[in-house]
């Protein structure tokens, strides 16, 4: 209610000063270049050429599981230890390390969900120059180069993906501070190979070059005390031009080739008015790419926590499309290739080489390693309706009445920071949320549920318990100095709890239980903001490298801290419960991993149409990585929205997985009934699409628990050998089924979008209009049109029934809708269970399986074992591309009844009329 | 027997037409009369009369199923008897939220819903009880601001008249004196002017030069020297500083002494001007030495006598025409048809809300304080801003502090009708745009009352 610096009071002026400059884009001094990142700068100043690394081949050992070998510096003498592991599901590991480094090195725990099952490696051949290895299946094969060090990794005569054969490894040794050493033979011993004095002789003097024991950038020096530990590695991709993932960035789907800039870059940067289509870092870091051309697809998992940054060149991407030509009808020139190099500040080099070959290969190969998608509770799928902030009880009170009286669902209302009392999490606000209990049952009362923020950054004040209880337990992050450390964020002075200690989480998760967060109910959910971790006053707006986490240096956990806060958050939620409900927790950090713990958001975007086209390969690139629960805030949070850009974006974000609109507390109210009733009317149709569709929701995320399939996907994933797919991302695929062309220019007339699938049809979800597959094809668009379709040979069902929260429908009945391929057939499944609670485990559930074939359409139990009942019956099944049947039969276990049903010749589309059987029953409906 | 057979046709006539009719208001009875088939009300198709309310939508326009969830666009009719009827959608039948007071849309869920109507009857029968009290109360006061402010219009209109008035005769009086003053001026120049051309009619003894001579040479020795002068002149503007020696230099010439003759050419000079020196302790005023002759101070006196009254008149002018515009701009001010919102204009409201005390002075301003004691505008006056039919019922104040990022603070004042005259809720729903709720008697309408007497009950 005062001006918005008197609220924020010194927290804000000086974050202001710091970020804002008056401009709306973001400020880059603020966040380094690569040049400014003295690794970066040290590593990305070596060019490739011949590797100074060698592999010891006496040093090899082979096990059933594994394989080590010694490599050898030339340069320095200084050795490494190779470990290679061939793990199932066509999966092979490359941990590198020190042999002896001189203190251990930080190996990355807690991401991947298990210690991964390895298969037995066979040793084909072995020479003088190198030894080759069977990877089992399909003639796959690694080679060890020895001199120099190199792998391939080959299948038949093709070479699938080299190692370090651009010579770019690079492994910076832990060494004495040559200032304060002791002993200064004992660096030199480490390295020596005493069994072969000969090359003692020529050890080259490192050169000390700035930024190696310290680092100053904007006034923060980073004090570097292990000084020097980067590495790096090169990986060739013969026959690849298009590379994915390594999210996040606002940058458009495929990746780009980085020559000319920087590298993409990975660190968890609070970034204010992020910009677009740059390789700038954001929240989150995924540091998994994906390599795909339309004979394979092939993943890089690079498992390390600390700052990296990704190169990409490739020998075609400066050629024209004639030159690319001219190549071809000249039969000449080399295969088109993408060269990656990446580069981390620390830890070790731990990567896996995903192979394929399919692009579900690839997702399933990453899903073994660090999970799958957390199973989301059904209401989490519905609309959010969020905004920098409701202001009391009341406003919430009103908000939430505005939906009824506009007749628009909604599931969850949000609060965000101004909720609490002094920005100190876990609290109310006394005067403007005096009763949160008796507001939580007014929500309760209308099935719907409300999520409050809850941020790592905690206010120092010894009257606020959870200060006190962090600061005795000594559960903070630490300062260089021993002292915790303190920074500014929105409470103002705030000190960061030490997530990365498993006794730390466990006593936050605690935090959530009935007992301890006064004012929760079972319909209260939580919100982890400003977890990269965010602190106003550091370097690049976070935490200082050198800030301790018991004995390990921020630097090395650094895009893990966002990680353990969702997770930590996501136990206290099902703990909570005794272990009985699913927890939903947005985040705005994550890392490889945070896919199991729940949503994530492509945090503070702008009410800006590029911001409304970025959001489609960003979720997009998320998808690719496991991390399927993603949502951009619609309408933007900066800035205000046109009418019309905001009714586009809920028409989009109706169709994104995390579907949430969200608002700046500078910007005016848009809630989406203040534009007029006819705006009113386009957005509560959009947002009714999204409900109907439930259950298509609901089966996908069942999807991508099980399978690690993304929900939202590139359409090359599903035609993956038709080229014209691979760079689009203005479309996507729902599933395999639904196909989506938001409009997302400002006065748009029309859109073209790409069918894939030359044999395919593709049925308009509104019009029933059929159109083939393998064109592009120009749609006319008004206002109120959503381009959507639905792909023939699939069977959805809808929940046509829209009420005012998704568990007000749980009970209602489906209608199917049945799109016929050319060969009149069609598949679908159903999945229903209890929509909250974990008994989905014990098998309480209902998977079906519907088909269509020879007039005939059935239903039968993909899970016979599974005990549930619903009391959801199919009220009507329509079936796209159909001919006039002159009867319909339906047969279940009751016996045979004949139905009624309508046929539209114009569109042939066949409406059979309530046929009311049980929709979790076997049975049969026949045409004839 | 026969007498069971007619009861149990009875319940079946009753089970058949609950079903039948379950969501349809009387009026539209008519459209659901038992068939053999029943044509949807916007005509588009017949169906037979079994598929009414079977929970399939058969009609585009949901008439079909006026008592089940099954059509989109459908609706549900609660009789809530005792209470209020109305529609509400059919996405709310049996959702398991009881929408109906009746109990009527809970029919077959979980919901355990209680007939409420007549609770809630006689809560709203109260209310609007209170409410019809209070609009009598309030149009009873209104009628009486209404008498009031014509009054105080009246009374203002011939504030007004009664300020033009005299500013008509201080205009007058304001002439009269500018010509006074004018040739008092004008005496006085002429006055100066002979005095300055040597007239010697006009000229006193002491003014001639050996007079001033020997009143500077001091020890009589027939030159002035450095050290009599700095004894003698002064500055006409500082009487109290001994002159420096540079100056006294000056004033000399640049020699150290001076004899008559040179003083007739130079000091002499300076003197007689009086702009900027002059003898100590000589009597002056402008004019210098001048100013001792007895036409030119007569003369003087009267200009500036004139001067001063003229300054008074102009003064009074000035004020009576600020009234006049002040009153005239608020009389400007449109305060309702019947000058009823009159009596706002001088009048402050608070309201302390959480941290801050907010004020309205309505046709003024409007204005936030934080505990902390900074005091921030929300919006000055702007104008009525209620829709055509009720165009009094709400007003805005623009142009308040500026905001964070751009634009500025405004406030939306809504009146609504009360018994007493105060500020009842303050809002910010977006940044710096406020929302007020004004009550006041004046904002009490005569036509709520009439629907109040109407209302469903």
């Amino acid at each position: 209610m005062a001006t918005f610096t008197e609220r924020m009071g010194p927290v804000l002026l000086l974050w202001l000063a710091v970020c804002l400059s008056g401009s709306w884009a973001v400020d880059k001094g603020n966040f380094k270049t690569c040049d400014q990142s003295a690794f970066c700068k040290r590593q990305r100043a070596m060019k490739p050429g011949e590797s100074p690394y060698r592999a010891l081949l006496e040093t090899m050992e082979l096990t059933n599981t594994r394989l080590t070998l010694q490599l050898i510096n030339d340069n320095n003498k200084v050795r490494l230890l190779l470990e290679l592991y061939r793990l199932q599901g066509n999966i092979t590991r490359v941990k590198i390390n020190e042999l002896k480094p001189l203190k251990p090195r930080y190996e990355v725990p807690d991401v991947l969900i298990r210690e991964p099952p390895t298969e037995p490696l066979s040793l084909l051949s072995q020479d003088e120059n190198g030894v080759v290895l069977s990877l089992g299946a399909e003639s796959q094969r690694v080679i060890v180069s020895a001199r120099p060090f190199r792998l391939d990794i080959v299948e038949g005569r093709d070479v699938l993906m080299s190692l370090n054969s651009r010579g770019l490894l690079s492994f910076e040794h832990l060494r004495m501070r040559k200032d304060t050493q002791a002993d200064p033979e004992a660096e030199n011993k480490e390295g020596t190979d005493p069994a072969n004095p000969a090359e003692t002789v020529k050890e080259e003097e490192e050169k000390v070059e700035d930024g190696m024991w310290e680092e100053t950038f904007k006034s923060h020096t980073d004090s570097k005390p292990s000084g020097p530990s980067a590495i790096s590695l090169d990986f060739s991709l013969p026959g690849v031009e298009h590379v994915y993932g390594i999210p996040e960035h606002a940058d458009t789907l495929k990746l780009k080739t980085t020559d000319s800039g920087d590298p993409y870059r990975l660190y968890n940067l609070d970034v204010f008015q992020y910009e677009l289509y740059n390789p700038m870092a954001l929240y989150g870091a995924v540091p998994v790419m994906l390599a795909h051309n339309t004979q394979r697809t092939m993943g890089i998992f690079w498992l390390n926590a600390a700052e990296t940054w990704v190169d990409i060149s490739s020998n075609t991407a400066g050629k024209t499309v004639f030159g690319k030509m001219l190549d071809y009808v000249q039969g000449s020139s080399e295969t088109p290739q993408t060269d990656v190099r990446w580069i981390s500040e620390s830890g070790i080099i731990d990567v896996f080489l995903m192979l394929g070959p399919t692009p579900r290969d690839v997702f399933s190969q990453y899903a073994s390693l660090t999970g799958t998608q957390a199973f989301p509770p059904l209401a989490s799928l519905g609309y959010h309706q969020c905004r920098w902030n409701y202001n009391d009880q009341e406003d919430v009170r009103s908000v939430d009445a505005g939906f009824d009286e506009h007749d628009i669902p909604y599931d969850f209302i949000w609060l965000d920071i101004e909720h609490t009392d002094g920005k100190r999490y876990f609290t109310w606000d006394p005067h403007k949320f005096a009763s949160p209990k008796e507001m939580l049952q007014g929500l309760l009362d209308k099935k719907r549920k409300m999520v409050a923020i809850v941020d790592p950054h905690i206010k120092v004040d010894t009257n606020y318990k959870i200060h006190n209880e962090i600061r005795s337990r000594g559960f903070y992050v630490k300062n260089k100095d021993g002292g915790d450390y303190e920074g500014w964020c929105w409470p103002g002075n705030a000190g960061y709890p030490d997530f990365t200690r498993p006794d730390m989480r466990a006593w936050w998760a605690s935090q959530f239980g009935y007992d301890q967060y006064e004012g929760a109910m079972e319909n209260l959910y939580t919100w982890n903001d400003m977890n990269e971790p965010s602190v106003f006053n550091g370097p690049e707006v976070t935490m200082h490298k050198d800030a301790m986490h018991e004995s390990w240096e921020h630097r090395e956990v650094h895009n893990l801290y966002g990680l353990y806060v969702h997770r930590a958050t996501a136990e206290g939620l099902t703990e909570r419960s005794g272990g009985v409900e699913r927890p939903f927790v947005l985040t705005r950090a994550f890392f490889a991993g945070s896919q199991r713990y729940g949503a994530v958001w492509t945090g503070d975007n702008a009410a800006e149409w590029d911001h409304l086209k970025i959001s489609i390969p960003m979720c997009l690139s998320l998808g690719l990585v496991g991390i399927s629960f993603c949502g951009a805030d619609v309408g933007g949070f900066f800035k205000s929205p046109s009418t019309e850009l905001l009714v586009r974006w809920y028409q989009t974000g109706a169709y994104q997985p995390f579907f949430r609109a969200h608002a700046h507390l500078d910007t005016p109210r848009r809630e989406p009934w203040l534009f007029g009733p006819e705006n009113t009317a386009l957005m509560r149709e959009a947002i009714r699409q999204r409900y109907t569709f439930l259950p298509y929701w609901y089966q996908l995320f069942y999807l991508a628990y099980h399978t690690g399939e993304p929900v939202m996907r590139p359409l090359w994933v599903e035609y993956p050998q038709d080229p014209a797919t691979f760079a689009l991302d203005d479309e996507y695929l729902l599933g395999r089924d639904l196909l989506v062309h938001p409009v997302t220019e400002e006065g748009a007339r029309g859109v073209t979008a790409y069918l894939p699938g030359k044999h395919e049809v593709w049925f308009d979800i509104h019009t029933f209009q059929k159109h083939n597959g393998g064109q592009n094809l120009y749609i006319p668009v008004t206002m109120s049109s959503i381009p959507v379709f639905q792909r023939g040979g699939s069977i959805i069902p809808r929940k046509l029934r829209v009420r005012r929260s998704s568990t007000c429908m749980e009970h209602d009945p489906y209608t199917l809708y049945v799109a016929l391929d050319n060969q009149r057939t069609a598949e679908g499944e159903l999945y229903i269970d209890d929509g909250h609670t974990f008994n989905y485990e014990k098998k309480e559930l209902i998977h079906r399986k519907f088909s269509f074939a020879n007039g005939v359409l059935s239903s039968v139990d993909l899970e016979p074992n599974a005990q549930f009942t619903t009391k959801s019956w199919v009220e009507r099944i329509i079936i796209l591309g159909a001919s006039k049947p002159s009867m319909v039969t339906l047969k279940t276990a009751d016996g045979e009844n004949q139905l009624e049903f309508d046929f539209d010749a114009s569109m042939s589309v066949l409406t059979i009329r309530k046929p009311g059987m049980n929709v979790g029953a076997d049975w049969t409906v026949t045409l004839q | 027997m026969r007498f069971h057979i007619i009861i149990a046709a009875f319940l079946w006539a009753a089970f058949v037409e609950s079903r039948k009719i379950r969501g349809i208001s009387s009026s539209y009875k008519r459209f659901y009369r038992e068939r053999k088939s029943f044509l949807c009300i916007d005509g588009s198709k017949m169906i037979p009369f079994e598929q009414v309310n079977d929970d399939y939508c058969d009609c585009a326009d949901g008439s079909d199923e006026p008592g089940t969830s099954a059509c989109p666009r459908g609706r549900f009719y609660c009789t809530n008897l005792g209470f209020r009827p109305h529609y509400i959608p059919s996405s709310r039948v049996n959702d398991g939220i009881c929408d109906c007071c009746d109990a009527s849309d809970e029919y077959n869920s979980h919901a355990r819903c209680q007939n409420t109507c007549w609770n809630l009857g006689q809560k709203e029968r109260a209310y609007v009880e209170g409410q019809m009290k209070t609009l009598d109360e309030g149009l009873r006061l209104k009628q009486q601001l209404i008498e009031e402010g014509v009054l105080l219009w009246r009374e203002k209109q011939a504030q007004l008249r009664e300020l033009q008035r005299a500013a008509e005769d201080l205009q007058i009086k304001l002439e009269e004196h500018r010509k006074r003053k004018h040739e008092a001026d004008r005496l006085k120049e002429q006055t100066l002017k002979a005095l300055k051309a040597g007239d010697k009619g006009f000229r006193h003894q002491n003014s001639t030069v050996s007079h001033l001579f020997q009143l500077l040479d001091s020890n009589k020795d027939g030159s002035i020297s450095l050290d009599e002068v700095k004894a003698k002149v002064v500055l006409v503007h500082d009487e109290t500083r001994v002159l420096s020696k540079d100056e006294a230099l000056t004033l000399l010439g640049g020699g150290h002494q001076m004899d008559l003759s040179k003083f007739q050419n130079t000091l002499w000079d300076v003197l007689i001007r009086g702009d900027g020196y002059k003898i100590k302790d000589a009597h002056s005023a402008p004019g210098g030495l001048m100013s001792e002759d007895p036409h030119l101070k007569a003369a003087d006196r009267a200009a500036e006598w004139e001067a001063t009254n003229l300054k008074k008149v102009e003064e009074a002018y000035e004020t009576v025409n600020m009234e006049i515009s002040d009153l005239q701009k608020k009389l400007e001010i449109d305060y309702g048809t019947d000058w009823e919102y009159l009596f706002l204009n001088g009048q402050c409201y608070k309201l302390k809300v959480y941290e801050y005390m907010y004020t309205l002075c309505p046709f003024n301003m409007v204005s936030q304080k934080s505990t902390a004691g900074t005091e921030v505008s929300l919006g000055l006056w702007g104008m009525w801003a209620g829709p055509a039919k009720n165009h009094y019922s709400q007003m805005v104040y623009e142009n308040g502090e500026p905001c964070w990022q751009g634009g500025s603070r405004t406030t939306s004042v809504t009146m609504t009708c009360g018994t007493e005259t105060a500020l009842r809720s303050v809002k910010e729903p977006s940044k710096c745009q406020y929302i007020m709720d004004f009550e006041t008697p004046v904002a009490c309408q005569p036509v709520l009352k009439q629907r109040g007497v109407h209302s469903e009950l």
